[in-house]
């Protein structure tokens, strides 16, 4: 697959509880990043069992994914706060290159 | 390009982890304005209770039951048996299967015995206490107190923004900034330190990492450190908490940079050097420890008298019996005893009778809020005449954000656990402007009147124009409100109605909410409680609230499934889209065929007088007149009934008042300023019962339980009952356990007495003027003196449905799964009528009254 013409940066991805959502949201901003994406009520299979999406009148029970896309230099800032912030709950991360048309949006 | 190298951006991040982290014990505290009760220890839902109770103890000193002495009184009275404890114990595995015989000297006595002994007259677990401490408070106790002290007065001064009449400058900067700004200009601290606080780094990261530096606070410390500065006043930090997750102008790190700044900046001026442990290596205070088992087993001796004669192989054996329960948990039997003593008396009491309350249409039916205080009124209303009443989350599924006819800021009508995204107004109805802007008009010149009293009361001279120019009625009225409460509340209403008229209006339904989300609301609603069909002619959709005076937890009374709101503009939304043409066809299509001749009314109920307001009433049909007539009637009769029962437990209430006396007293109460007990709120709360008003139809719940109406039947796939245990059970269990750890330490985890309170603007109360923000519920709300009147008990969770069903939303659900497998909320469940009731315990389910057992 070419990447020609693409800029590399790097995703992060993390899938946390409506209750860890916020400090994951604070965590991108300080950490420098631009901008994010956060998708809620997402369902799945999980270390823990199955859980379950969008509750009707629970939004801080259900889980939440966001994403973000930052420059190589800000990963590190980023996963020194979203590592221990994982480890004391049961959301996860995923941490993989992706490439942008839009450098400058990221940055 | 950033100036900062990546080390310091890792520090950062890292430090504001650690600072989440560190605060995630404290449940968020809401403002007192809009007033939520939430479990105090809700951020350590996680672990089962027990350890939640012991990790509480090492945080905050907390006490996590009441003390054993109480245990022994209730004991002493029958609230307590042996054979609840012995069942208490059974349950935990702590008894043999066969009664075990022990040799004390001369006497032989069974385990059970044994261990009921202790339970009795073993000695008292010393009360728990903070174990991690700041460097300060080992090597200079004033430096701790005057860190305390700074820290509310900044604390005090960023958040009393909406009555202080100096506003803290730079607040819109965030609390650290504005902090930083003024810290160093302070005079009540010296030179010396002044002069560090005025080289404070900018962000609240950097100048937290420096002061931990300065500290040689290690970084595999730092959450500990962090939380023994948290724990130092745990009430300003849990709102500080709530603070930054929805204003986020002011969050625990700026709190914990300004904290540490100032330990760092006092300890260093006052040239003491840091110690080097968080820890508190001492002994506990007062050098106590719980005792060893075989002291225990040596006490029992000697009360038993066969010291004398007992071997050390019988204390031995003795203690390695008392050994299944340490001193310091003896508590917890003590406490599963006491609960089940009432739980099990409640379950064998409910309905296994599996027909219909109704076998004809009823005259009308009441749906009312979950809230414990409605039982009292639909109890009483039922048994005037042919109506069936039903319970349901009172904000009726309809989220929120109201604004009245005076306009301001909007309120979030619903639980704190959503998000309200659908707004809505209310305006004049059609043909009713004129009168409606002379309401507002009348609103805003009262609002302007009392905002120019309050601010010539606060000026540095116009106090004494004041008193010249308003004492002559402001003196007779204060005397009027002290002496006759209840004349002078009715003098008020009819002053008021002069000046604010009542005028007809209506709200903005179909503009706040699409054709879809009305058609979703109303199946929803419907399907969780249960009313598919045999709908009466007339339906009151009854939300609540309540009018006291003088009263900084007014808010606290008010509908928690509202966020601390009045319930009654929910019920208006909700009754209007449920008479809605479009939707009843809709729903006609899904099954649910509301008959032509059937409305939805909305009503407000007070808790604190009793009575019943209905909105609308002239939109209701010709045809259903006289049933709205006869209804409105017995609301007002099953109210004044529940003011007689209510009377029976208000401090200084007439003992056997008629129901009309009792009527007028609630009333008078309610308008009291003076008063501090002007209902006892959700006192008492005890039980959560999920199934049809049939289980408990005939039965006096003496407003104890959250009563949530819900038909198996007509959720085949459980997701209505997903959405009662994840939503309406969690608001339900937040209220008990505000309620529950208010009781047992009332100091720490509630909010002491009300006599010595000082109101920070809206946020929250002081005990005294200065200290910590109080987390919980006053002792008013608990207690009559030393007579207590919340019984102090974990939530029951009763359900009537199929135990797959429950056991597979559990298996989804985290949430459920800390609730019921960490023994916060106890769960009973039978899948018919007519089948036993079930125990869920972490190893499956069991049967839940069990045979009588014997020592």
């Amino acid at each position: 697959m070419s990447h020609e013409g693409l800029s590399k940066m790097t995703k992060i991805e993390v899938v946390a509880s409506g209750a860890d959502a916020a400090a994951v949201r604070e965590l991108f901003r300080t950490a420098g990043a631009t901008g994010f994406t956060s998708l809620s009520g997402v369902s799945g299979l999980g270390h823990n069992g199955y859980h379950q999406g969008r509750l009707l009148f629970n939004e801080q029970a259900a889980l939440e994914m966001l994403i973000t896309v930052v420059s190589d230099e800000k990963v590190d800032a980023m996963l020194a706060g979203l590592r221990p912030l994982l480890a004391e709950s049961s959301g996860v991360m995923f941490v993989s290159d992706t490439y942008v048309s839009r450098p400058e949006y990221f940055r | 390009m950033s100036v900062l190298s990546e080390t310091e951006t890792s520090a950062r991040a890292w430090i504001r982890t650690e600072a989440n982290l560190a605060g995630r014990f404290l449940a968020p505290v809401w403002p007192i304005g809009t007033f939520i009760a939430v479990n105090p220890l809700g951020g350590l839902e996680d672990l089962p209770f027990a350890g939640a109770l012991q990790r509480a103890g090492e945080l905050l000193g907390a006490r996590g039951t009441m003390p054993e002495s109480w245990f022994r009184a209730e004991h002493a009275s029958g609230r307590i048996t042996d054979q609840d404890l012995l069942a208490a114990m059974r349950r935990r595995g702590l008894l043999s299967a066969e009664p075990v015989r022990q040799q004390l000297g001369e006497r032989s006595i069974t385990e059970a015995e044994l261990l009921l002994l202790d339970l009795h007259h073993g000695q008292e677990a010393p009360p728990p206490t903070r174990r991690l401490r700041m460097r300060s408070e080992l090597a200079a106790a004033d430096v701790a107190h005057a860190v305390d002290g700074l820290a509310t007065k900044w604390c005090a001064a960023f958040l009393d923004c909406e009555q202080a009449s100096w506003k803290m400058p730079g607040r819109e900067q965030g609390f650290y900034a504005a902090w930083k700004r003024l810290a160093w200009r302070d005079p009540s601290v010296s030179a010396g330190t002044r002069r560090t606080l005025r080289e404070l780094p900018h962000t609240p990261e950097d100048a937290a990492l420096a002061a931990l530096d300065g500290l040689q606070v290690p970084p595999e410390q730092t959450r500990e450190y962090l939380q023994a500065h948290l724990s130092r006043l745990p009430g300003w930090a849990a709102h500080v908490r709530w603070r930054g997750e929805h204003a986020g102008d002011f969050d625990l790190l700026s709190y914990l940079a300004m904290r540490l700044s100032y330990e760092h900046a006092l300890m260093s001026d006052a040239n003491t050097a840091p110690p080097a442990q968080a820890h508190d290596a001492r002994e506990p205070e007062g050098g106590a420890q719980p005792r060893a088992s075989y002291e225990r087993a040596l006490d029992l001796a000697r009360g038993l008298q066969t010291s004398a004669a007992t071997t050390v192989r019988q204390l031995a054996d003795a203690a390695e019996i008392l050994e299944r329960i340490p001193a310091g948990e003896r508590t917890l039997i003590w406490l599963d005893a006491y609960e089940s003593h009432y739980r099990d008396r409640l379950i064998s009491t409910l309905s296994a009778d599996p027909a219909p309350a109704h076998a004809t249409r009823p005259a009308a039916q009441l749906v009312c809020c979950i809230d414990a205080r409605s039982e009292g009124l639909r109890r009483h209303l039922e048994q005037l005449g042919d109506y069936e009443t039903l319970g349901f989350a009172g904000f009726f599924a309809v989220a929120i954000r109201y604004r009245d006819l005076a306009g301001g800021a909007a309120s979030a009508l619903c639980p704190v656990l959503l998000q309200p995204s659908n707004e809505i107004h209310e305006r004049a109805r059609d043909g009713h402007e004129i009168v409606a802007a002379r309401a507002v008009a009348g609103r805003r010149a009262l609002a302007g009147a009392e905002e120019g009293f309050h601010t010539a009361k606060d000026e540095l001279l116009s106090p004494f124009a004041l008193a010249e120019a308003s004492g002559w009625l402001a003196a007779p009225l204060a005397a009027a409100k002290t002496i006759a409460p209840g004349r002078y509340g009715r003098l008020r209403t009819r002053l008021l109605r002069s000046v604010v008229p009542p005028a007809p209006t209506q709200l903005s339904v179909e503009q706040g909410f699409s054709f879809e989300e009305r058609a979703l609301f109303a199946e929803v609603a419907l399907t969780m409680m249960g009313l598919t069909s045999g709908f009466a002619p007339i339906v009151v959709l009854c939300g609540h609230g309540s009018s006291t005076e003088n009263n900084p937890y007014q808010s606290a009374l008010d509908c928690g499934a509202c966020g601390g709101n009045r319930g009654g503009p929910n019920a208006r939304v909700a009754a209007a889209i449920l008479n809605g043409p479009d939707i009843r066809r809709h729903l006609a299509g899904k099954g649910i065929v509301i008959p032509e001749d059937t409305w939805f009314v909305a009503g407000e109920h007070d808790t604190a007088t009793d009575t019943v307001e209905l909105a609308d009433i002239d939109l209701v049909p010709a045809g259903a007149e006289t049933a709205l007539g006869s209804l409105r009637s017995d609301l007002r009769e099953a109210g004044r009934r529940l003011s007689a029962e209510r009377c029976r437990t208000l401090p200084a209430a007439p003992a056997q008042p008629t129901s009309a006396r009792a009527s007028r007293h609630v009333r008078g109460r309610s308008s009291d300023w003076s008063e501090v007990f002007p209902e006892w709120g959700l006192a008492g709360n005890a039980t959560f019962i999920v199934g049809p008003r049939t289980i408990t139809r005939t039965l006096d719940l003496q407003r104890r339980a959250f009563l949530h109406s819900y038909d198996a039947d007509v959720d085949p796939d459980g997701s209505a009952l997903e959405t009662i245990l994840t939503a309406p059970l969690i608001v339900a269990q937040w209220i008990n356990c505000q309620y529950y750890f208010s009781t047992v330490d009332p100091v720490t985890l509630g909010a002491g007495t009300k006599t010595i309170h000082n109101v920070v603007g809206t946020v929250g109360v002081l005990a005294g003027h200065n200290g910590d923000l109080q987390l919980g519920l006053p002792w008013q709300s608990l207690a009559d003196g030393k007579r207590i009147i919340h019984e102090p008990m974990r939530l029951l969770a009763i359900v009537q449905a199929p135990l797959q069903r429950i056991d597979s939303l559990i298996a989804r659900n985290t949430i459920l799964q800390h609730l019921f497998g960490n023994e916060w909320v106890a769960l009973a469940a039978r899948e018919r009528a007519c089948d036993p009731w079930q125990r869920h315990t972490n190893h499956g389910w069991q049967p839940w009254l069990n045979a009588e057992v014997s020592t």
